[in-house]
């Protein structure tokens, strides 16, 4: 389905228009809401939270500068959210080496071992064990392709920082999921 | 260069982020290196694992309850007011306050005004009734009294 360019949706907004802010969500949806069943612990969590981004997007949308990116903005939106979520549910946990105790407890059946669905949840689980900054930069990277850049812009950094975050992620998760690679 | 610096540049050599030096550097480094060789390629083998990892696209209906929220979270143009206008709701109360204080004023007179004509009336029937014309036998302008006229009041004397 092809949706109209992300400026032409928020100027229509900016005009009274609710329904471009229907067609802007249909149109971002997919996107942030993956980026949320990534960063958060469950569906049900991962739903609310992308439903929060949305709201929280329609209540400053008229305030959005129209030279900035807008799927930038609504990541840093949904980062911000999920890991308010994360810090509502329970405090950022400590680094302990629990992981490798609940992915062995889940451990696949070899046929299933490389479908996408239980990598994904194998993913999900060894990115919850990441200190939070670590795990925004490398799901951005990984899950929704984004580049240095781009995060940068999301998560309001350096390049540099990102970098090296994303270089300490896959670090940190070689290490949690060596048993699974 | 050493391990250590190799192990730094993994990450953005997946990403192929190196500069052409830094690429030649770091490729002749893994071929002499089995250490580095390894972690290179655990790491790329993480990078694979989100690469083929499932994509969850949003649960059916979603943007028809985004919008169903968003309209039950929508404020009412009165409770806008009240909340996002803090100017417009002292003006309401400074003018509420006025008036209720013309309404005090003018009911007051009227109260007044009211109760003092009430006063005169009762006033003026309880001098009736304590009229002493109330007792006499034949008041003037009762028949009996018109009677004792035409009779003529001198007889009385």
């Amino acid at each position: 389905m092809a949706f109209p360019d992300d400026p032409d949706l928020i100027n229509r907004f900016k005009d009274g228009d609710v329904s471009a802010f229907e067609e802007l969500v249909r149109k971002h949806q997919d996107r942030i809401y993956n980026l949320c069943r990534y960063m958060v612990q469950d569906a049900q969590e991962a739903q609310d939270a992308a439903q929060d981004v949305f709201l929280k997007a329609y209540g400053s949308l008229k305030a959005f500068r129209p030279d900035a990116s807008l799927y930038t903005w609504l990541y840093r939106i949904a980062v911000n959210t999920c890991l308010d979520y994360r810090r509502k549910a329970r405090p950022e946990q400590t680094e302990d080496e629990s992981v490798i105790d609940d992915l062995a407890s889940t451990e696949p059946s070899p046929e299933q071992h490389y479908q996408s669905k239980e990598i994904g949840q194998t993913i999900q689980l060894a990115l919850q064990k990441l200190p939070e900054q670590l795990r925004a930069a490398v799901v951005l990277k990984e899950i929704e392709d984004l580049s240095y850049e781009e995060i940068a812009k999301v998560l309001d950094t350096s390049i540099g920082t990102v970098k090296s975050r994303i270089s300490r992620a896959r670090e940190e998760l070689r290490r949690l999921l060596q048993k699974k690679v | 260069m050493k391990c250590s610096q190799i192990t730094k540049m993994i990450s953005r050599y997946v990403d192929d982020d190196l500069g052409p030096e830094e690429k030649r550097l770091f490729e002749l480094h893994i071929q002499d290196c089995s250490g580095c060789r390894h972690e290179l390629e655990e790491v790329r083998a993480v990078h694979e694992l989100f690469a083929s990892a499932e994509r969850f696209p949003a649960p059916y209906g979603f943007t028809t309850r985004v919008m169903a929220n968003l309209e039950a979270k929508e404020p009412s143009w009165l409770w806008q007011l009240f909340t996002l206008r803090p100017f417009f709701l002292r003006a309401v109360e400074v003018a509420f306050a006025l008036i209720i204080m013309i309404i005090g004023v003018f009911s007051g007179n009227l109260l007044v005004a009211d109760r003092t004509s009430k006063t005169q009336a009762v006033q003026a029937t309880v001098q009736e009734s304590f009229s002493l014309d109330l007792f006499q036998a034949t008041p003037p302008d009762s028949v009996g009294g018109a009677y004792v006229r035409l009779m003529g009041a001198g007889d009385e004397r």
